[in-house]
């Protein structure tokens, strides 16, 4: 186990700080080990559904860098909730760069 | 999974008028007029009986977008593994397994249609071969096949848009990805449509032992190439299939067994084949019935974001798999209904992607809906469509090269006379006579 710690507020504004994460392992990963609401994962983590959908808090979207071509093919899916820090959760995987990252867990796109 | 709160929740019933009434009354998923041309049963169920007891079909057809999503969402109540082997050869499965140990080597049920945890770990195992950067590094190939395809029929004028592009494209793609043997292309068409109608619940006994037939040929023939591909492995999905090891959530590593393997090579063959094909059919259907669909596909063929809406928006308008089974395994109230334990259900997806309360104006091709990612077109939850990402790609380069090789696009037949393939799991074309000119 490791001991990487990310910071995420689910979909209902709880927080949680997880504190023994991977290396390697994605957001969409760790989240659903930790039952953080509102993230699925249903593609299982291919980049192809959307379901996994979060806001990269504060400087960590710097870090983290924006989404590539396929990846924003997905997001602009859900172009209703969509922001300018918005990414994948499967397509962020932990390092010691992102240690203490805090993302929200965006909304279901809407009705 | 629901919680009690949400179970207590119902969502407004409206009323019906009486054409509605009498409709869903008398009408059943089984009569083929109504499976051909379905919305307005489904518009009569979304309004007035959301999760509708459909008689002739003896299922409980769940119609509105939030009840779908509800019932994807909680795969342990809602049981694929009970709901998809059931309907196989329903009323007639003794005789439809018997037959298969006996003739195709054994009876492997869907490793994939399963429920969690077995599932989790078969779909884990499945996943990495999907992923949109992969399928990504395939565009260049699968644009070559598809070009060479269309370019084959463009000087003719006229051709079966199913029949000779739609079903022949996703064969040889699928063909290719398996590393099965080129010239099977004929008899994986067939295999399709049987393993297709043995979850329709369409089926006489003749048709059932036709079927299952065919099922027995796809099956001694996969088998076949998996155990070269055992002593000589290829750079090929079989290869990779019959040398998977899958981790399990302790840590520990096991093998697929034979008899799952087999299962989900049939499964790869057959899932990502007919459906795509179907998509690729409804894709010339709309392109020739649809006022100003082709203009608009002509339009924004070199923008790639507006081309990748136009597909997500195509699977919403006319999805190539119209409901997928559940079984109840406990009694559940969901959204005012209760639906006994045992029973059988379908989640109608042509319905959901019609919910006006989720898409305005449901009918309309519109590719800037803001929330295009909630259809259904490739269901949801933990069994959501493993092979979307290659579906959306082979859509997406057949459109291209539909445009840029044609023009001029008609139907040669009234729409009227259209026909589709005889299951309540598809909504498929079975032949689509066109016209149109050399670009």
């Amino acid at each position: 186990m490791g001991n990487l710690k990310v910071n995420y507020t689910d979909v209902k504004g709880v927080t949680h700080n997880i504190e023994n994460a991977d290396d390697g392992v994605s957001l969409m990963e760790l989240a659903k080990q930790n039952g953080i609401e509102g993230i699925f994962g249903d593609c299982g983590g291919g980049c192809a559904c959307a379901t996994c959908h979060v806001y990269v808090e504060g400087g960590w979207f710097e870090k983290v860098g924006p989404p590539d071509d396929i990846e924003f093919a997905m997001l602009d899916m859900v172009a209703d909730v969509m922001k300018d820090n918005s990414r994948l959760g499967c397509q962020i995987k932990m390092n010691a760069e992102l240690d203490g990252i805090a993302v929200t867990v965006a909304p279901t796109s809407g009705f | 999974m629901a919680t009690q709160a949400e179970e207590a929740k119902v969502s407004e019933r409206l009323p019906l008028s009486p054409e509605q009434q009498a409709l869903l009354e008398s009408g059943t998923l089984t009569d083929r007029a109504i499976q051909a041309r379905p919305r307005p049963y489904y518009a009569a169920m979304r309004a007035g009986d959301p999760i509708h007891h459909d008689k002739g079909l003896n299922s409980w057809l769940v119609t509105r977008h939030e009840d779908i999503w509800a019932v994807q969402s909680d795969p342990i109540t809602f049981s694929v593994n009970k709901g998809y082997h059931e309907i196989q050869a329903r009323g007639m499965h003794d005789e439809f397994r018997n037959y298969l140990r006996e003739h195709g080597g054994g009876y492997f049920p869907d490793a994939i249609m399963s429920d969690p945890p077995y599932h989790t770990r078969i779909r884990k195992l499945m996943e990495n071969a999907f992923t949109a950067h992969r399928v990504k590094e395939l565009e260049p190939r699968i644009t070559q096949v598809v070009h060479d395809l269309i370019a084959s029929v463009a000087d003719r004028g006229s051709c079966d848009a199913v029949t000779d592009i739609s079903i022949p494209i996703t064969i040889r793609i699928i063909v290719e990805q398996l590393g099965l043997d080129p010239g099977i292309e004929d008899k994986i068409s067939r295999w399709s449509r049987a393993v297709v109608a043995q979850i329709s619940a369409m089926q006489s006994r003749d048709e059932m032992l036709a079927n299952a037939a065919e099922i027995a040929d796809l099956q001694n023939y996969i088998i076949g190439k998996m155990k070269e591909r055992e002593s000589d492995p290829r750079e090929d999905m079989i290869s990779d299939l019959v040398h998977a090891k899958v981790t399990n959530e302790d840590g520990t590593v096991e093998r697929l067994t034979f008899e799952e393997a087999v299962s989900l090579v049939r499964a790869t063959l057959i899932a990502g084949n007919d459906t795509t094909a179907t998509a690729i059919g409804n894709l010339f259907y709309v392109l020739t019935t649809k006022p100003g669909m082709a203009e608009l596909l002509e339009s924004i063929v070199d923008d790639d974001r507006k081309l990748n809406r136009f597909v997500e928006e195509h699977m919403r308008n006319e999805p190539p798999v119209r409901a997928l089974s559940r079984m109840c395994v406990k009694q559940t109230v969901v959204n005012g209904t209760t639906i006994p334990e045992g029973a059988h259900m379908l989640l109608v997806y042509d319905s959901g992607n019609d919910d006006e309360t989720v898409f305005p104006e449901p009918r309309k091709f519109d590719i800037e809906r803001p929330n295009l990612g909630r259809h259904v077109g490739f269901g949801g939850g933990p069994h959501r469509c493993i092979g979307l990402a290659l579906a959306r790609m082979e859509i997406k380069v057949a459109a291209r090269e539909i445009v840029k090789q044609l023009k001029n696009v008609k139907l040669a037949i009234p729409e009227s006379e259209i026909t589709y393939v005889p299951t309540v799991a598809t909504h498929t074309i079975e032949s689509l006579p066109i016209t149109y000119d050399k670009r």
